[in-house]
């Protein structure tokens, strides 16, 4: 399968988790996949550019308390915890490089599923 | 290089202290997802750009501070708390109280520090009420005024030092109500919240410490910390004979100035000296108390300044400030004895009545609003005008947020019918 040719909007979970690191990476839109225990074991080359940090500072550490801060709230990081299937896409202002950035966030996640993902189209 | 940089930004993006760069306007330029995830919730979807504008309804004094500010640089606030009312939200977990310091950096750079002390600010309150209690008992070795009052406020036993400390012979108090020897005045001379206000907290919370200016037997005056303590003595709840409470006196130095000054600063808008949101978000909540007890009546007017946008873009902020500040001391001169007076952010303010019905908060707040009218404001004698929108607890069942909700709802309907005029009914 070829993640590029899916959108922002129309990719599945299902996609996300056949898709090799390549595929992730070239994915035009940040990828972040984390396990139930909030750590972070998916953060593509894109979302790399945004944010300016690099893989091996966010991988294995709990996105919600690094990296990911700012999603630490009702909105996004509770979410997960309360919504077992979830699919939605929120407006949202990220802090890319400590800029002000609006951005839109699209929250997956499913039963079945065990890693979860957060999809920013900036 | 590039290493560095990266380090760099995971060592901001991970702090946990929000960090915000801001212009002389508000404007963020730069901040940490710390300090996104403390405004998210009180900037909502659109995101925090003009630091003033969301933070205008939680800290109206903040951007006084910040253009109040005469030197290019230097720190104008440390450790200043921010009240936050969210609501619902903040039952869902957001912040509280957030703790501001404000550094300017040059002429148009500013730079915050923003951290979520809630739970500090709950541990404190809990600390400085221990502590009080603590004292009591302690300094009470030197003898305390004790007495034992039934669940009707009748007293049942006094001890010698009472007697002593107010001049009232012991054998001249028991079985008469407690009420008759004890008033409770504020340092301003108003009645700091009635007793039965008082045994009905000690009752939910097990204890509550008040203070407050007592008169003696001779007439003489002397500032008295009292103690009343819930007891849960086995007994019929209703039987007149067994000690529902015990209160302990003591005879304490008056507050001094800066001791009052601190009242002030806790209680009281920064710019206009009326009351805060916090200490009317304190008294709402007693009034409710009280409706739903007794039912007594209580009433809310929310009051904004029409086209108050105008005069500050037309005059700028120093004019639009003196408009506030006119507006609060006419309505602080008008409220009666026992209202509230406050200013909840920007242009809104709120007169909080206790014992007056709708009518009677519809007769002040047509007076406000016609002298509000005739106001004449600075050299240029400018002209404001302010609509207004009433409601009372018997007409929300004593909820505060339906109260707040329905006096808002009249408030816009006033300004949406044409401004300058009151309206205390739905259409």
């Amino acid at each position: 399968m070829h993640l590029a040719s899916y959108g922002f909007e129309t990719v599945s979970l299902a996609d996300l988790e056949q898709a090799d690191r390549g595929e992730l990476d070239a994915a035009p839109f940040g990828i972040i996949g984390m396990r139930p225990d909030t750590v972070a074991d998916v953060y593509n080359e894109t979302e790399a550019e945004l944010s300016g940090v690099s893989p091996r500072n966010v991988l294995g550490a709990p996105f919600f308390d690094t990296i990911g801060q700012c999603m630490n709230n009702f909105m996004v990081a509770q979410r997960f915890e309360d919504e077992p299937e979830l699919d939605d896409i929120v407006p949202f202002v990220l802090t890319l490089r400590m800029r002000p950035t609006r951005v839109r966030l699209r929250l997956l996640q499913m039963p079945q599923v065990e890693r979860r993902y957060i999809l920013i189209e900036r | 290089m590039q290493s560095d940089e990266n380090s760099l930004l995971s060592f901001l993006y991970a702090c946990p202290v929000g960090l915000i760069e801001f212009d002389r306007a508000g404007r963020i330029g730069m901040l940490n997802p710390h300090a996104m995830k403390l405004l998210m919730p009180l900037a909502g979807p659109m995101g925090p750009e003009d630091m003033f504008a969301f933070l205008e309804r939680h800290a109206p004094d903040l951007r006084n501070l910040v253009e109040g500010f005469a030197e290019d640089h230097g720190t104008i606030r440390e450790g200043h708390r921010i009240h936050v009312d969210l609501g619902d939200i903040g039952r869902k977990g957001g912040p509280q109280v957030l703790c501001a310091s404000i550094i300017r950096l040059g002429p148009d750079r500013y730079m915050a520090t923003l951290s979520d002390i809630s739970a500090q600010v709950a541990q404190e309150h809990r600390l400085a009420q221990a502590d009080a209690w603590f004292s009591a008992l302690i300094d009470g070795i030197n003898g305390y005024a004790l007495l034992a009052v039934s669940g009707n406020g009748t007293i049942l036993s006094a001890n010698r030092h009472f007697a002593e400390q107010t001049g009232h012979p012991i054998e001249r108090v028991v079985g008469c109500p407690v009420r008759e020897f004890l008033q409770g005045h504020d340092c301003g001379g108003h009645p700091a919240g009635n007793l039965a206000d008082e045994f009905h907290a000690a009752t939910r919370d097990g204890w509550v410490l008040r203070e407050g200016w007592e008169s003696r037997a001779d007439g003489g005056r002397y500032w008295c910390q009292r103690l009343i303590v819930a007891r849960d003595d086995p007994g019929l709840p209703d039987d007149p004979e067994r000690p529902a409470y015990s209160m302990v006196l003591r005879d304490v130095p008056p507050r001094d100035g800066s001791a009052a000054d601190l009242v002030a600063m806790l209680t009281r808008d920064h710019l206009t000296g009326a009351a805060n949101r916090m200490h009317f978000q304190k008294v709402l909540r007693r009034e409710r108390l009280r409706w739903m007890r007794s039912k007594c009546p209580a009433s809310l007017t929310m009051l904004d300044l029409d086209h108050f946008k105008a005069i500050n873009d037309t005059y700028g902020h120093p004019v639009g400030d003196e408009v506030l500040r006119e507006v609060a001391a006419l309505g602080l001169s008008r409220i009666p004895h026992g209202g509230v007076f406050c200013r909840l952010g920007g242009e809104e303010f709120a007169v909080l009545l206790p014992e007056a019905d709708l009518a009677a908060a519809h007769a002040l707040a047509e007076d406000l609003r016609a002298e509000i009218s005739r106001l004449s404001i600075g050299a240029s004698g400018i002209r404001v005008t302010a609509s207004f929108g009433c409601a009372a607890f018997a007409e929300v069942d004593g909820s505060t947020e339906a109260l707040i909700a329905l006096a808002d709802e009249r408030l816009y309907a006033a300004k949406r019918a044409g401004r300058d005029r009151v309206l205390a009914a739905t259409a």
